[in-house]
């Protein structure tokens, strides 16, 4: 089979794919009442995350190296990883919602790459000595999928902050486990006395212990929350104690949290990975080059954000500026110190 | 007035022991401290990617000028006084690095342990309104510890049950990796402290064939022993490298070989980029190339082993250069040019037209002789290494891999108690919310559902 063509209509097909697979979320966001539109969705992303797979796949076998040695097939393993977490994280918090700001970023990097991307960075090039290694694969396999981890955790921190603008949010889970305690004083009221205007299907439920237990409606779990507890206080003896679920904002940041929590330590790996290939390589594993600080950089931000959503007082919407925050320094770290073109990871790529 | 001496410094040491305690410790172990320092850091680190490093004075006097000042502030003289040109190596720069660890410490300390041993030392619920301030609480009508105990224990918790209540815990490995983060961290800053006092770098660049003493050090820590290359030399039996057929660089080896006092060989090893040599803690690395010199036989002359030496090419390129005598008295010569070890040497003759080009064991006429071109003789650039910190930081760097994806996992807790006629069920964790909560949703269900079966028993 010609491998070369395969890649090209690999690389269009899931672009293409993920243009949908957008508009998709995006439909089903602002109508959810319209059936299907979540399962497609996540088939569009599956879809478009096994075209990657067989593009790179591709690429390696006709490279007989791993595929991540230039722009066009880094941007590629970055849209892969991006769509990988996607589902992960579309399956541990069972919203749309996570597609609707997945989908736009991993629709313009594979477009970028496929479309943007002068053909002649397109090709596959043979690499030089100092990547000749095992710990390219290790390294730069694993860094590329905390980018992409850490971006999708960031992204879904946008969306919370989106979700809650001009409201005042108690966060859950943090290591020290702040959350997980009964609202009693009405911590969760927005503050301005506001309902949350965003007109978006919760978290989906499979129980008898509906979100909204108060009035049976979608939408303000917020407030549902607060009229709950204020039963509880004024009347204890009057209702039974039943569970307290988590709402819309609780569920889009706590697995914000999860996913960030989950790239930090690919991304601590990656680093050491890197750290350990340079002192086998070069006899040293720290040189203060660019790419490393900048690695450096994202690891201390990503690591203020999971300190900030312990820190008394910092808690709400602040550590999800962080992470938003995290969001930029990811990108700058991936991309932006290579437009430096200065130290040792400027090998092999452009500008 | 006198003051008695040693009562005055016991006090003034337990006045600064209390102070320390007192006030010192909780601000270093504050986390917003902490976060004020790693955004600081990062905040600092980006200069030095922003700002050049390590380039002369007249680079920073071009380019960050006194007047007009970049941001109005940043004129060469203040980015020199604050250091800018090598923030990395900077005492403020260090201090927050250091100040970073102290902080690390405390915190360990005094919410870490603390920490852990809350949750080590867990207790039964025994009264209903205990449940009442855990979110995910619930009062069931009828309910069972024994088949709860089951339901939990397939969930792989561990399961504790004493007369009528019930406590269950999985995931106290989510406690403890955090500490050893911090931990670990520690050894990281501590190997790289002890590795840049003891550590020595230096650098040769060694002709094929040619034995050296290593002396050239470039680096030395404070502690470091110098005398350390001085029982063995090193010989390099051959360099070379390998090119692709596009003619593009492939490898760099050298084939080199450990020398005792007496000239026996010790050790012999080919190293090439991602492959150094290793020898009582000393490891060389290859590093760079250059060519030495060139073997040549003019008509029926001796051979001659020439240096070549690197021309100015102002950045585009490197090419070296040789002249050959082509007259005993030498009035009279040629140049060779090479601009790699493919073997290639450009031939220029007296008048410096450009005459032939010959490969090493061909021959060409100029200037009315044969030169005959035996060899091009290449050298190897080695980086030699000492770091005693290594150990230490190779430590710090696999127990943080571990216990960063310790730290992943969520410590979950759950208490029940049949009292009264009720079954009371609550529990938390402290990172995965949104999976803990359909996990006890779950176990609510199962149970209900159990007891709706009465039949069932």
């Amino acid at each position: 089979m010609d491998l070369v063509l395969l890649q090209s209509w690999m690389d269009n097909i899931s672009f293409a794919t993920l243009f949908v697979t957008m508009l998709v979320y995006w439909v089903g966001a602002a109508f959810p009442r319209i059936p299907y539109l979540a399962a497609l969705g996540t088939a569009g992303m599956a879809i478009a995350n096994l075209c990657i797979a067989t593009l790179l796949g591709a690429r390696w076998l006709e490279g007989g190296y791993f595929p991540i040695s230039n722009l066009y097939e880094s941007l590629f393993f970055l849209t892969w990883g991006l769509t990988t977490v996607h589902l992960v994280a579309e399956n541990m918090s069972r919203s749309r919602l996570v597609g609707t700001v997945t989908a736009p970023v991993a629709m313009s990097i594979a477009a970028f790459a496929a479309l943007t991307l002068p053909d002649d960075m397109q090709v596959s090039e043979p690499l030089v000595p100092a990547l000749k290694s095992n710990w390219l694969m290790m390294h730069v396999s694993v860094m590329m999928i905390s980018y992409a981890t850490l971006m999708v955790g960031s992204l879904l921190a946008i969306a919370f902050l989106v979700a809650t603008r001009g409201q005042n949010i108690e966060l859950h889970g943090s290591s020290i486990g702040t959350g997980s305690f009964r609202h009693r004083n009405g911590k969760v009221t927005p503050s301005n006395g506001a309902a949350s205007t965003l007109d978006l299907e919760p978290a989906i439920v499979e129980s008898p212990y509906p979100a909204a237990e108060s009035n049976g409606s979608t939408g303000t779990a917020l407030l549902d929350r607060v009229s709950l507890s204020v039963l509880k206080t004024t009347s204890p003896a009057a209702a039974p104690l039943s569970p307290q679920r988590l709402s819309l904002a609780e569920t889009l940041d706590n697995i914000s949290y999860r996913i960030i929590g989950l790239g930090f330590p690919l991304l601590t790996i990656g680093i050491i990975a890197g750290a350990v290939w340079a002192n086998e390589a070069w006899g040293t594993y720290w040189s203060w080059d660019p790419k490393e600080t900048w690695a450096f950089i994202t690891w201390l931000v990503f690591a203020a954000y999971l300190h900030a959503r312990i820190t008394r007082g910092w808690q709400g919407r602040r550590p999800a500026l962080l992470a938003a925050a995290g969001f930029v320094v990811v990108w700058v770290c991936y991309l932006g110190v290579n437009l430096l073109g200065k130290g040792l990871h400027s090998y092999g790529w452009f500008l | 007035m006198t003051v008695d001496n040693s009562l005055n410094s016991a006090n003034l040491f337990s006045i600064s022991y209390r102070f320390l305690r007192r006030d010192v410790l909780p601000l270093l172990a504050d986390l917003r401290l902490a976060i004020v320092l790693l955004l600081a850091i990062a905040v600092f680190s980006m200069t030095g990617t922003v700002i050049e490093q390590g380039q002369s004075l007249e680079f920073y006097q071009s380019n960050y000028p006194e007047d007009p000042a970049l941001f109005g502030f940043l004129s060469w003289k203040v980015l020199l006084w604050i250091g800018l040109d090598h923030v990395y190596r900077t005492w403020w720069f260090l201090g927050l690095l250091i100040l970073f660890g102290s902080s690390l410490t405390a915190c360990t300390f005094t919410r870490q342990f603390p920490a852990l041993k809350a949750a080590r030392n867990w207790k039964f619920y025994t009264q209903p309104r205990q449940f009442e301030k855990l979110a995910l609480s619930s009062e069931l009508e009828t309910g069972n510890l024994e088949t709860l105990s089951q339901i939990l224990q397939q969930k792989s918790y561990r399961v504790f049950v004493e007369d009528n209540a019930l406590y269950a815990r999985k995931g106290i490995v989510g406690r403890i990796g955090p500490i050893v983060v911090h931990a670990s961290m520690l050894l990281i800053l501590a190997g790289a402290i002890w590795g840049s006092m003891t550590g020595i770098v230096a650098q040769h660049m060694i002709p094929s064939g040619a034995t050296i003493q290593i002396n050239n050090i470039v680096e030395a820590g404070a502690w470091s022993s110098r005398n350390i290359f001085n029982d063995w030399s090193l010989k390099v039996n051959r360099f070379w490298i390998d090119y692709t057929p596009e003619g593009a660089i492939d490898q760099f080896y050298s084939d080199l070989s450990i020398l005792d006092k007496q000239g026996e060989e010790i050790d012999r090893q080919t190293i090439y980029v991602n492959k150094p040599l290793r020898y009582k803690g000393t490891v060389l690395y290859q590093t760079d190339w250059s060519i030495a010199g060139v073997r040549v036989k003019v008509n029926n002359s001796p051979i001659f082993q020439l240096p070549m030496v690197p021309l100015d090419t102002q950045g585009k390129g490197r090419l070296w250069g040789t002249w050959v005598p082509t007259k005993p008295d030498m009035s009279e010569g040629i140049s060779l040019i090479a601009q790699d070890l493919q073997g290639t040497l450009l031939v220029y003759d007296k008048e410096g037209a450009l005459s032939d080009s010959v490969r090493s064991g061909g021959e060409t006429e100029v200037n009315g002789v044969t030169l005959k071109v035996l060899d091009i003789i290449g050298s190897t650039g080695l980086q030699i290494k000492v770091d005693p910190g290594i150990p230490m930081v190779y430590a710090g760097f696999g127990l943080l891999m571990i216990s960063a994806l310790m730290s992943y996992v969520s410590h979950s807790q759950i208490w029940a108690l049949q009292k009264d006629g009720k079954f009371y069920i609550g529990g938390r964790t402290n990172r995965a919310q949104v999976a803990f909560e359909r996990e006890a949703i779950e176990i609510l269900d199962r149970l209900e559902s159990n007891n709706s079966l009465p039949t069932k028993v």
